[in-house]
């Protein structure tokens, strides 16, 4: 009787006791594939090592189906951290399902680089910096291209693979065409879709997904392409015969946010994530991992990896950034556009 | 001739009685109501929202009638949906046929070989045609290795394409139900056609297709809403400049995030396919009732 008696004591005890004991639980939502090993190892694995918080990955969902989720639901999608662009967090925090991010609760916000600071709006946090790079195949072009007008040159007619409109790429290149050609960055993009209809007719056709675009250039399809620069320097870095290049006319970067959805459930465990992602140390550590830039300028990274990233306040000088709430405003009628006058002309 | 209807009490039924099939249905009920009901007039109450300030608005249908690109989408899914209603019951006819009447052993082969694509997700199918017909792919390498074309035939990215794919995907949809029909026709009907007669091209003609035209209207009508409703195959073999409705519906939640006008589509597209519905099933009626009346006259 004795021993069932303290049997049920320890039991009781454990239930109640079970949750008090248990490690606090973040739930991150970012992307799968090589992504998800290299943030595991790089950030994941040290934050849970120093704060004691059980990070559960969701790799489920692109950033534009996790902003869908977080507006239906009303900032409550079942995750406390997003990984998402600048432009979701600005259309987030001004539909209001984004929490407004707090630099004395997150002081490491302070080290971001104001500029991309103010393009990411109040509800997003800076964490990672691409761009737009020109990749080509090393063994099939004579020299490597240096400008984006490579693109509508004689030699790639039919050797080069363009976006759809629903890769924000294809904005980027239009907005680069048209500074090229008179036009600028957001107010006057006519000079840019005329060109990009030239380049167009040079195209074998238009892919959306950046698994699809890479396949062309992995098999000798296509020689160039545009394509974000961490996803190049990874197909460099798997020993294809291919390079890419930060052409003359300059770069508009794509800017990776962590966000927290309004209504998320473990709000001070995911402030604590963010503020450890922006820490110097994790910075180093992620642009040597994945191959990308930082909005942190006072970073120590190898040369190599210097050379090709984002870094430095020279570098973040060099970038073309559009007004993204005027992007997000025009997104539709320049998508109109892109049918009617660009995508027309390849077929 | 006339006819007399008798107006007899019917039997006595005790409140209780009809309680119990209610009770039966009420899950499936609920669950309509519930998944289907609720979030259908949740849908049609965001397409009467303005996108910016969430008031009562008719702008995004004015949008939806005004605008050539989504109008030209939205003829576009009509136009496809109904090529592939005709091809899927056209290929599945004499498949349905054969599996209603035959007596072979191979007929369970054959009724498994139809089913069998069910067996593959839509996506793995649509890779699958995607590899067959695209620029590199089999048709074309076949042509160009035998030296039969010099460029490769634009097989994929278009119309053709699309069909293709849906076609195959709706196919065992549409034999299930033409082999259902076609087995509810009795078979003497067919037997006596020919004894007094009748060669075989009349039998089909005039016995055999005008009874099975329940059947093959249910074939047409589940093969165009299927199509219609299709996401995957549009997007993967359509290319950038094929959009229909479902494709584009999914730009307008993910990537414009303006619900309202992704709202509109969506019930342009639930009108369309009511529309396509109510024509095939009234269609079906009036020839029965035209039927019903030579019978009786």
């Amino acid at each position: 009787m004795g021993k069932i008696l303290a049997a049920t004591t320890v039991a009781i005890s454990s239930l109640c006791l079970a949750p008090a004991l248990r490690a606090e639980t973040l739930v991150v939502n970012s992307y799968g594939g090589p992504y998800e090993a290299i943030i595991r190892r790089a950030i994941i694995e040290p934050f849970e090592q120093q704060t004691g918080i059980d990070v559960v990955y969701d790799a489920v969902g692109a950033a534009s189906q996790d902003y869908a989720k977080i507006k239906a639901t009303k900032g409550r999608p079942g995750f406390d951290v997003a990984v998402m662009t600048a432009s979701q967090s600005l259309q987030g925090c001004q539909d209001g399902v984004l929490e407004r991010l707090d630099p004395t609760a997150i002081p490491n916000l302070r080290y971001v680089a104001p500029k991309l600071a103010k393009s990411a709006g109040p509800c997003g946090a800076v964490h990672e910096l691409q761009y737009m790079s020109l990749l080509y195949r090393t063994d099939k072009m004579e020299s490597p291209p240096r400008s984006w007008s490579a693109l509508a040159s004689p030699e790639l007619n039919g050797r080069i693979v363009l976006p759809t409109f629903q890769n924000i790429m294809a904005l980027y290149l239009v907005e680069i065409f048209a500074t090229m050609n008179g036009g600028d960055l957001t107010g006057n993009l006519d000079p840019g879709f005329k060109a990009m209809s030239d380049v167009a007719r040079q195209s074998i056709g238009f892919e959306q997904s950046s698994a699809i675009l890479e396949s062309y250039i992995k098999d000798g399809t296509v020689w160039a392409m545009p394509f974000w620069n961490g996803r190049a320097q990874l197909l460099v870095d798997s020993g294809l015969p291919v390079d890419y290049v930060r052409p003359i006319e300059g770069t508009i970067p794509l800017i990776a946010t962590l966000n927290i959805p309004v209504a998320a459930e473990h709000k001070a465990s995911a402030r604590k994530f963010i503020d450890f992602f922006l820490e110097k140390t994790s910075q180093e550590a992620w642009v040597s991992a994945y191959k990308v830039g930082s909005a942190r300028t006072d970073i120590n990274v190898p040369d190599d990896v210097r050379a090709r990233q984002i870094t430095t306040e020279a570098d973040l000088e060099s970038l073309l950034l559009p007004d993204l709430s005027v992007v997000a405003a025009r997104l539709r009628e320049w998508g109109e556009q892109w049918e009617r006058e660009v995508v027309a002309h390849q077929e | 001739m006339t006819i007399l209807a008798l107006d007899l009490p019917g039997p006595r039924r005790s409140p209780r009685q009809g309680l119990v099939p209610a009770f039966g249905l009420s899950p499936a009920g609920l669950m309509l109501v519930f998944f289907f009901a609720l979030p259908m007039g949740m849908m049609i109450g965001t397409s009467f929202h303005d996108p910016s300030s969430g008031a009562l608005s008719f702008q995004a249908y004015e949008r939806f009638l005004n605008d050539g690109l989504t109008l030209k989408g939205f003829w576009r899914t009509a136009i496809m949906s109904c090529l592939v209603a005709v091809a899927a019951t056209a290929l599945a006819y004499p498949l349905a046929y054969f599996l209603a009447r035959s007596k072979s052993r191979f007929r369970i082969i054959v009724f498994a070989l139809a089913l069998a694509p069910e067996l593959a997700g839509v996506v793995l199918r649509t890779y699958g045609w995607l590899i067959i017909l695209e620029d590199r792919g089999f048709i074309n390498d076949i042509f160009l290795h035998w030296g039969l074309i010099d460029e490769p035939l634009r097989l994929s990215k278009n119309l053709f394409a699309v069909v293709v794919g849906l076609t195959h995907v709706v196919l065992p949809f549409a034999i299930l139900s033409l082999t259902t029909s076609i087995q509810g026709i009795d078979e003497n009907l067919e037997r006596a056609a020919q004894m007094l007669g009748a060669n075989r091209l009349s039998v089909i003609r005039m016995i055999l297709v005008p009874l099975s035209v329940p059947g093959i209207v249910s074939a047409l009508l589940l093969s165009f809403t299927m199509a219609a409703s299709a996401y995957a195959t549009p997007a993967l073999l359509g290319g950038a400049g094929f959009k229909v409705l479902a494709t584009m519906i999914s730009e307008q939640v993910l990537f414009y995030v303006d619900w309202s006008f992704a709202a509109v589509m969506a019930n342009a597209l639930l009108v369309l396919m009511l529309v396509v519905s109510y024509a095939g099933l009234n269609f079906e009626t009036r020839l029965r009732d035209r039927r019903g009346v030579k019978r009786g006259g």
